[in-house]
């Protein structure tokens, strides 16, 4: 199998690999997940958009919802999740280094 | 009247009930609070509401175990014929009612017209004939700007 079959995140789209790089330091809430969002990419997540991410990746088996903490759902992300991360994290630095060089080698 | 956050919140459930039940029974509650903190942080209300209605129509639209592709697929083409209907019918009320008035215009070409289209607004290009009174034909064509209507007392070449 290829690394970009192998990439699952490749066709999820970017919200919901956001919340899986938020969640890869430790299991958050939704509020939680939309403020750690904003403050390392600048990405205003909006609610709806975070629970279609969420159950996305839930039904993929890439994250978990953990016991409620009051109303509050927190998730945490699951082995299969962070591999899944890693490879498509792989995937993005070889597509961004074969970017960087040939800007470079272009010399605009 | 009621305060600006209560009505902040019928908005926000309103939008919430838009869901299907299924993820209703799931996340409503975390969603009115997590809605509660946003709008506590100064996210506007309008777009938070926005988002969960687009969300709403997202969840509607997915395939999901329960509910077949062909199901989806039916109800959008199913929508998709609605609007195609209603739109071929109020396209087709627009020329009764133009002949109902019976004036061809004479005024300069208005922008919104068919015949402003780049490939319909040449010079001398004739737009199709349309029988007025048995063995005549009225034709419109643009000419510098403005209409020219002739009516042909024989039958007509149509314009290629």
């Amino acid at each position: 199998m290829s690394a970009r079959e192998q990439d699952v995140l490749r066709r999820v789209g970017e919200a919901s690999v956001l919340v899986l790089i938020s969640l890869a330091d430790g299991p958050k809430h939704g509020y939680a997940l939309i403020k750690d969002v904003r403050q390392f990419a600048g990405v205003e997540l909006g609610p709806g958009t975070l629970y279609g991410a969420l159950d996305r990746l839930e039904r993929l088996g890439l994250i978990e919802p953990l016991p409620a903490d009051e109303r509050r759902h927190p998730y945490r992300i699951t082995a299969p999740g962070a591999a899944a991360l890693r490879i498509h994290l792989d995937s993005l630095e070889r597509v961004s280094a074969a970017g960087r060089l040939r800007l470079q080698l272009g010399g605009t | 009247m009621s305060a600006p956050g209560a009505r902040e919140g019928r908005l926000v459930d309103a939008a919430l009930r838009c869901y299907p039940p299924r993820w209703r029974r799931r996340h409503a509650d975390e969603a009115a609070e997590l809605a509660a903190l946003l709008i506590a942080d100064g996210t506007p209300a309008a777009s938070i509401v926005w988002s969960y209605l687009v969300g709403a129509a997202r969840e509607w639209l997915a395939p999901r175990p329960g509910r077949s592709l062909s199901a989806v697929t039916a109800a959008l083409l199913a929508v998709t014929c609605l609007l195609g209907l209603s739109a071929a019918l109020v396209a087709e009320s627009a020329p009764a009612k133009a002949a109902g008035t019976a004036r061809a215009p004479s005024g300069p070409i208005p922008p919104t017209s068919k015949a402003a289209s780049p490939r319909a607004g040449s010079p001398h290009q004739l737009t199709p004939c349309r029988p007025v009174l048995p063995r005549q034909v009225a034709c419109a064509s643009p000419v510098a700007g403005h209409w020219r209507l002739s009516i042909q007392g024989s039958a007509h070449a149509p314009s290629g």
